[in-house]
């Protein structure tokens, strides 16, 4: 090493032996995020799959809720789900005082209750069938639903919202 | 000089075609093994990655990968020291593992004397003497003006130079 540019062509010659041979090894896959990963492969149509998604959750969701309030009004015919269990304990209580001492057994008395119970409740059922029960479907009109539901839930659209355009995605 | 467009998913795959291999090498002079370089530039590229938006154009894209890359591992050795430290302590009384021979570079004094100095020096010298680098490519690598380049080279190399005498001119230790 003589000069400055003698030192300057060594270091070069220095940095290529060492470093030539790692620039020939083969290039391996790039590390990707994980959040990343979801994108890369989704790219947009992941965008719209997650859309509809979460719209299929929320109608099968809508559906689940709506089943069950149909079912709870069958059996106890009210929407207050306490109601038929609240029965139901009253009964056991009263079937039970009225046994005398040493008796046992109250199957016979709440079956007879249980009995006018469904009866009752048959008879609520086929009347919501003939379009005047309101909670059964959507297909009845807004003002029967008005005046036969007092909770208000309906699970069919605004009378005024039928008309406009809702944009869809596609 | 190859063009690249801020966010482009295809065009980030082939920066990182194109550059692995040159910030690979700048790593490997400034980090001990080749492992730890290779582990760098791929954090290096992560990091790149979720900036990739934001790069502007009016820079070069492997200078700015740089910029990241020499960051990672001046952050990375602040780490490794510290770790060094407790690893260090471990290790009392233990017997001495084997090194594997594939993850070390293979040994000279440049590289030896490169690892002395402080990091920045290193990479400006490998982006000058190795990958051919302008200044104004270096200032942008090492976060420093254009003009602070040049006296920082002489420096470092006036330093390297010195070094590398030293290490010649003393007995070796090997025998």
């Amino acid at each position: 090493m003589n000069g400055p540019g003698d030192f300057e062509r060594e270091l070069e010659r220095e940095l290529h032996r060492i470093l030539d041979p790692i620039a020939a090894a083969p290039i391996p896959l790039r590390k990707v995020p994980s959040g990343a990963m979801a994108r890369r492969l989704l790219g947009g149509a992941g965008v719209a799959l997650g859309l509809k998604l979460a719209t299929g959750v929320a109608i099968a969701a809508f559906a689940a809720a709506a089943i069950g309030t149909t079912t709870e009004v069958a059996v106890t015919g009210s929407l207050n789900p306490a109601d038929w269990g609240q029965q139901v304990k009253t009964t056991v209580t009263d079937c039970k005082a009225k046994l005398a001492a040493g008796q046992h057994g109250i199957g016979d008395c709440v079956s007879d209750f249980a009995k006018q119970h469904g009866d009752l409740v048959s008879d609520q059922h086929s009347k919501g069938n003939d379009g005047t029960g309101g909670t059964t479907g959507g297909s009845t009109n807004g003002s029967s639903n008005g005046s036969t539901n007092s909770a208000g839930h309906r699970p069919t659209p605004a009378p005024g919202k039928s008309g406009t355009h809702t944009p869809q995605a596609h | 000089m190859p063009e690249y467009h801020p966010g482009s998913e295809a065009d980030f795959e082939r920066l990182y075609r194109n550059s692995y291999r040159r910030i690979l090498g700048t790593l490997i002079t400034m980090l001990r093994d080749r492992a730890a370089a290779e582990d760098c530039t791929q954090d290096t590229f992560e990091r790149a990655y979720k900036a990739w938006k934001s790069w502007r154009p009016d820079a070069p894209a492997e200078a700015w990968l740089h910029r990241i890359a020499i960051n990672t591992a001046i952050n990375g050795q602040r780490r490794e020291r510290l770790q060094e430290v407790g690893a260090v302590l471990r290790r009392i009384g233990r017997p001495v593992e084997p090194t594997d021979p594939a993850a070390v570079v293979e040994r000279s004094d440049v590289l030896d004397a490169l690892r002395k100095l402080p990091p920045k020096q290193a990479a400006a010298i490998v982006l000058r003497h190795y990958h051919g680098y302008s200044n104004r490519e270096i200032g942008i690598a090492l976060g420093v003006p254009e003009r602070t380049v040049a006296s920082r080279l002489a420096a470092a190399r006036a330093r390297l130079q010195q070094l590398l005498e030293g290490s010649r001119g003393a007995p070796n230790k090997n025998g």
